[in-house]
């Protein structure tokens, strides 16, 4: 009960940031910019669905920094060389889904602490970018793979619309599959759900490997959408993704979040940072804003569950 | 004394530097000279300040992710307290240890008592950080510092700059800090069991808040060392790459993931390795971008290794 109302004001504080928004500045509240705003805030969300899971189980993902840039270095370069386009982007997810199980591997297997296997695997991931192209750009990428990340479908740009699939598959996992009901009672009590004769192992192995594969499915939507991969071009989405699951909800302290409320934290940083460009604030500024947000956010919110776990 | 070789030679550092230096000498040209080892003498100086720090914070089951971030910021704020406001030297020295502290200070309040995980806590911290260097210095790099400030790390004493000198006198410190005084038994006891450590009667939260004040501290003073050292003072300097290498030393030198376990000589040994390789890879003439990946490489081998061992014991 306590939870509905706590979404019920959520909804609220999106909707009055919205109204805020669009009180402030002139071109907000416009269709077109919109769109934009749900385009912007596309990369974001796509990693925060997986990124959702990954704390729910009470585990951080800082690799997406790395993989974000990794995987479409390998669908770019591939493309470029004359590959078929679907292989080439199938070759940049199994990328990503490799990078996510290695990740899953050193937690659940050597109980490694998240943020350090995940922080060497994103480097590892980020070497791995730069040294493919020796720390080049590449673009100039067919024009069916641009259409990705610029075209329309029935009005709706191509990148809503895999916000929208992404989003509805990790719904689906999380709420409705047996698999969503464990993964949330791993966050909730690793020991019993052990005890239960749960696969934790197979099921962390699993949650990783999804971030993985979101983290794929963002980068390669970003490049498509840039024409462009940079080797570095993962930097400015780490925080911002983690913001929007804090933001949404996703408890720190693991066992509890949705994912359809960390899209739309998403969106709300996505619509911050508009709202930020369109008053002419300064990026370096707005990181500034969204680092202190993301601090205050997370004391402010499933506080009283992880004070009782944190070291005194 | 004994304990702490002990420790080292179980991480296996000391083995590790000595098979590197070996495949160095026989494998890399140019790599065995005296100029050669003076250069990773030179280059180990300032990363080794800053070990220290991240070592201390490793030790307590945290993880500092705006090291890199505090060593821009120092930059920046020495160019400009040197150069544009002509500040003394010591007060310039004094004045950037300082804002590290206090980055250190914030970071170890949200940390202790708002209860926001480290990771979090810095990562945010980092940001803006970065950001207020960023708008500081309005992008600017600040050159050619005032040769009185430049002498503080580049006076030559023996054929090495003064910059290896201070960092031996901090590392010292540091081993006296960790592994001989009440302090470090604290913060041991802490990284092992906090809760054990809090009902025993220790003051945690004044130890956890302490050591990343020491923590920024050391590399706000980093900052200044490697500012003096390019002659450059800009926001740039430091980041995520040098987080990143500061991390991978710590580890590499024995430091534990759970806490409660670190030695300074051990992280010691962890710089000069990545240094070696550094070097390596500069001499072959390979691709710099080789240095992230393999940096990762090590980490991940020294983790899986150590955890290999731990299974087997």
């Amino acid at each position: 009960m306590g939870q509905r109302v706590g979404r019920i004001l959520f909804s609220l504080l999106g909707v009055a940031t919205l109204a805020a928004a669009g009180l402030l500045v002139p071109h907000f509240l416009t269709i077109g910019n919109l769109l934009n705003v749900v385009r912007q805030s596309s990369i974001i969300g796509i990693g925060a669905v997986g990124m959702t899971m990954v704390i729910v189980i009470l585990g951080i993902d800082l690799s997406i920094t790395g993989l974000i840039a990794l995987c479409p270095m390998v669908s770019g370069l591939l493309m470029l060389q004359g590959v078929p386009i679907v292989i080439s982007i199938v070759a940049g997810i199994i990328a990503g889904i490799g990078m996510g199980l290695f990740n899953g591997l050193m937690v659940a297997k050597l109980d490694v602490p998240p943020f350090i296997t995940t922080l060497v695997v994103g480097q590892v991931s980020q070497g791995l970018a730069l040294i493919m192209n020796n720390g080049r750009s590449i673009g100039g990428f067919p024009a069916a793979y641009v259409h990705i990340g610029n075209g329309s479908f029935l009005g709706i740009p191509v990148s809503d619309l895999l916000l929208l699939v992404m989003m509805g598959i990790g719904m689906f996992i999380t709420q409705f599959t047996p698999t969503g009901n464990r993964i949330y009672a791993l966050g909730g009590n690793e020991t019993v759900v052990r005890q239960e004769g749960i696969n934790v192992d197979g099921l962390k192995l699993f949650v990783y490997a999804f971030s993985g594969f979101c983290a794929s499915i963002a980068g390669i939507l970003l490049s498509a959408q840039l024409d462009t991969v940079h080797p570095i071009q993962g930097d400015p989405y780490l925080l911002d993704t983690i913001a929007a699951c804090v933001i949404g909800g996703v408890s720190l302290a693991g066992g509890e979040g949705r994912v359809a409320m960390a899209v739309v934290g998403a969106l709300i940083i996505g619509s911050v940072r508009n709202v930020l460009d369109l008053l002419g604030v300064h990026p370096f500024f707005q990181n500034v804003l969204v680092g202190a947000i993301i601090i205050l956010v997370v004391f402010g919110s499933g506080l009283s569950r992880y004070r009782r776990t944190a070291p005194v | 004394m004994r304990g702490i070789i002990q420790t080292t030679l179980k991480s296996g550092s000391a083995v590790i530097l000595v098979l590197l230096v070996l495949v160095g000498i026989v494998f890399v040209r140019n790599f065995a000279s005296v100029d050669n080892a003076a250069v990773i003498v030179r280059q180990s100086a300032i990363p080794a300040i800053a070990v220290l720090g991240m070592t201390m914070v490793l030790m307590t089951g945290g993880i500092d992710l705006s090291l890199g971030f505090v060593v821009g910021l120092a930059s920046t704020a020495t160019g400009f307290m040197a150069k544009v406001w002509g500040l003394p030297v010591d007060l310039t020295v004094a004045a950037t240890v300082l804002i590290g502290a206090l980055v250190g200070l914030v970071n170890g309040v949200i940390i202790q008592y708002m209860k926001v995980p480290s990771f979090i806590t810095t990562l945010g911290t980092g940001y803006i950080l970065y950001g207020i260097s960023q708008l500081v210095s309005a992008g600017n790099v600040i050159t050619r510092l005032p040769p009185s400030l430049l002498a503080v790390g580049r006076t030559d004493l023996l054929g090495l700059p003064t910059s290896v000198y201070i960092a031996l006198g901090i590392v010292a410190l540091g081993w006296f800090l960790i592994h001989r005084s009440v302090f470090g038994r604290a913060l041991s006891a802490f990284g092992f069991n906090s809760r054990a450590a809090f009902l025993s009667g220790l003051p945690t939260a004044r130890v956890n808040v302490l050591t990343y004040v020491l923590c920024s501290s050391l590399a706000a003073l980093a900052g200044l060392l490697l500012t003096i050292r390019v002659n450059a003072a800009q926001p740039n300097m430091g980041g995520g790459v040098f987080t990143f290498e500061i991390i991978t030393a710590a580890i590499v030198g024995g430091t534990s993931l759970f806490g409660g376990v670190g030695s300074v000589i051990g992280s010691l040994f962890g710089v000069l390795i990545i240094k070696v390789i550094e070097n390596c890879i500069n001499l072959m003439n390979i691709s710099y971008h080789l240095y992230l990946a393999v940096q990762g490489g090590i980490i991940l081998t020294v983790i899986v290794m150590d955890k290999i061992r731990s299974r087997a014991a």
